[in-house]
């Protein structure tokens, strides 16, 4: 859908629905006064047009902007569904290797504590001193950390000393 | 020459051009797989080996003039295709699909057939690992049961890959399309069975169940076989209403199973609407009963007249007829796998089941242990022939008509007794 092209359809429908309402009531205040239906009953019978949904498929379908469905000659749309075919296998295995170099990453990592705490010899001291997580969210980590670290601007700022040679 | 002959021939000329000019590497490879000959030398070459000209015996590929048309057309060979497109043929070099010169295209091909290379590798190794699992005795593999569970799972596998090696091939989605796809080849049995799962497995499930069949006749039924009715040539969609001239002859079926292997199956047709005036109900009557009938993935067309009455027919046809002003009767056509291996014994099936009246397919299905893949629905009311085809078949009963009870109102009663005031 055409983000520009939206909110005035909308803002045109709600405008009519407005109107049928006010126009609506109107005609009934006048035949109301002998009729025993309850007002609220009758208008929520009456009052539902067609599905607002189709409506809106329908304006997008067939407006003018909308370009045409894509036609394509038997071996044209073949050759596009190879492209297409290929493209998402590629894809896919993009999404395979990220997700392998992951598990690499995080095995690694569990090995890595594994040997802290079983090949250090000590008991596993290091090891339990490193997954502590006492003062994780009480003392918050430094607040360096919440600043992406790049090389500039200089934690010192500006270079008073500097002169010209 | 004929008119769109010469319109399109300015646009083709410039094709060819471009080709010779644009391309010498494709077209050098196109020339070391077969010459680049038009498709008119090719024609010409033939014609010359079998010293014809074109006009005597003219190719329905390519021939555009009216005249050899018609000549074509009075010997019953439609030429194919418009016009347009054989002229253009005419003068097209003949590349096959896969070489077509679009640098996406092949691009996507290169990445497709590397991954078909991939697949047929690891199809390689897992045939390897069943055959391993296969030889290593039970007690190694950790028992009976886990062997055979994980043998299944790898072959399970297998079936994966060996779709997933052929899924992204134009051309066998090409052949698929055009209904030349080899059943015994598991790629078309996968395409051919997501086909009918999309949609026409979806309308005969919901006609069977709105019309009540399942819990009428059978209590439940998975349909895993995907069956066409045939009446006289024409097709029946699911819960169609048949003519009763139409029935008299009984149906052809395609039963197309999506399994490997061959299949026995017995097929029933159960009418579960028939009236019974004293009980004020309606009961059971089976119109086909028939078992031992093979199927295969390749072998799907069953003709229910021409199966043979010594060895599978328990229950001839009966053509389905009802009375007149009785509700329309579903006559509701079951595949059902027989799941021994061997064959039904037909003479103590045939002894069994003499009576069609009230043959009710549950016990038929318990005591044969069966097991309903394949269902089908056709309707049948009383029409203008049905009288005919019920003294052709010596219906009894013929003349009675049937008519709703009056349900007698009920007597009035004064609303607004004294307890509303």
């Amino acid at each position: 859908m055409r983000p520009a092209a939206l909110p005035i359809c909308m803002e045109t429908l709600r405008k009519a629905a407005v109107a049928m309402v006010t126009t609506s009531a109107v005609a009934v205040t006048s035949l109301r006064s002998f009729s025993m239906t309850s007002a609220l009953a009758k208008r929520s019978a009456k009052g539902k047009g067609p599905d607002r949904r189709i409506t809106l498929i329908r304006y997008f379908l067939h407006h003018p902007l909308t370009p045409r469905p894509l036609r394509f000659s038997r071996n044209r749309y073949l050759r596009h569904w190879t492209i297409h075919r290929a493209w998402n296998l590629y894809q896919a295995q993009l999404r395979q290797a990220r997700h392998l170099e992951l598990q690499r990453q995080f095995q690694a990592m569990q090995a890595a504590c594994e040997e802290l705490r079983t090949g250090a010899g000590d008991g596993g001291r290091l090891f339990r001193i490193s997954m502590s997580k006492q003062g994780v969210f009480t003392d918050m980590f430094p607040i360096e950390y919440a600043r992406l670290q790049t090389e500039g601007p200089s934690k010192d700022g500006w270079n008073y000393d500097w002169r010209r040679v | 020459m004929s008119h769109c002959e010469l319109a399109s021939k300015p646009l083709l000329q410039c094709i060819r051009k471009t080709y010779a000019i644009g391309l010498p590497t494709l077209q050098q490879s196109t020339r070391s797989f077969r010459l680049t000959a038009g498709r008119r030398d090719e024609a010409q070459g033939q014609a010359e080996s079998t010293k014809e000209p074109f006009y005597r015996s003219p190719d329905p590929v390519l021939v555009t003039s009216p005249k050899l048309e018609k000549r074509l057309l009075k010997s019953g060979i439609s030429p194919i295709g418009s016009r347009r497109r054989r002229a253009a043929l005419q003068n097209s070099q003949n590349i096959p699909f896969e070489q077509l010169p679009y640098q996406c295209f092949q691009e996507a091909r290169k990445v497709l057939l590397a991954d078909r290379k991939e697949k047929l590798k690891e199809i390689e190794r897992q045939r390897e690992r069943i055959a391993k699992l296969r030889e290593t005795p039970a007690e190694e593999a950790g028992g009976e049961r886990p062997k055979q569970s994980r043998l299944k799972t790898f072959e399970n596998d297998l079936e994966r890959l060996k779709i997933l090696a052929d899924v992204n091939d134009p051309l066998v989605k090409k052949r698929f399309e055009d209904g030349q796809g080899d059943m015994n080849k598991p790629i078309y049995r996968y395409l051919w069975d997501k086909k009918w799962r999309e949609y026409r497995r979806l309308i005969l499930v919901q006609r069977i169940t709105q019309m009540k069949v399942l819990p009428d006749v059978l209590p439940h039924c998975d349909p895993v076989v995907d069956v066409k009715l045939y009446f006289g040539g024409k097709n029946i969609q699911p819960g169609q209403f048949v003519d009763s001239r139409v029935s008299v002859t009984p149906p052809k079926l395609t039963i197309q199973p999506f399994q490997r292997g061959e299949k026995l199956v017995t097929i029933a047709v159960i009418d579960s609407d028939v009236p019974n005036v004293d009980a004020n109900g309606f009961d059971y009557k089976c119109h086909f009963l028939a078992i031992n009938v093979p199927i295969s993935p390749t072998n799907i067309r069953v003709d229910l007249s021409k199966l043979s009455d010594d060895s599978q027919v328990i229950l001839p046809w009966l053509p389905p007829v009802s009375l007149k002003g009785s509700p329309y009767h579903r006559l509701s056509l079951f595949i059902m796998e027989q799941r021994n291996p061997q064959l039904l014994e037909f003479a103590s099936v045939k002894e069994n089941e003499v009576n069609r009246e009230n043959l009710l397919l549950r016990d038929i299905k318990s005591k044969y242990n069966l097991k309903p893949i394949g269902a089908h629905l056709f309707r049948n009311k009383w029409d203008d022939g049905t009288t005919e085809i019920m003294d052709q078949i010596g219906f009894q009963g013929a003349d009675v008509e049937l008519r709703r009870k009056r349900v007698e109102p009920l007597p009035y009663k004064r609303r607004n007794p004294a307890s509303f005031r």
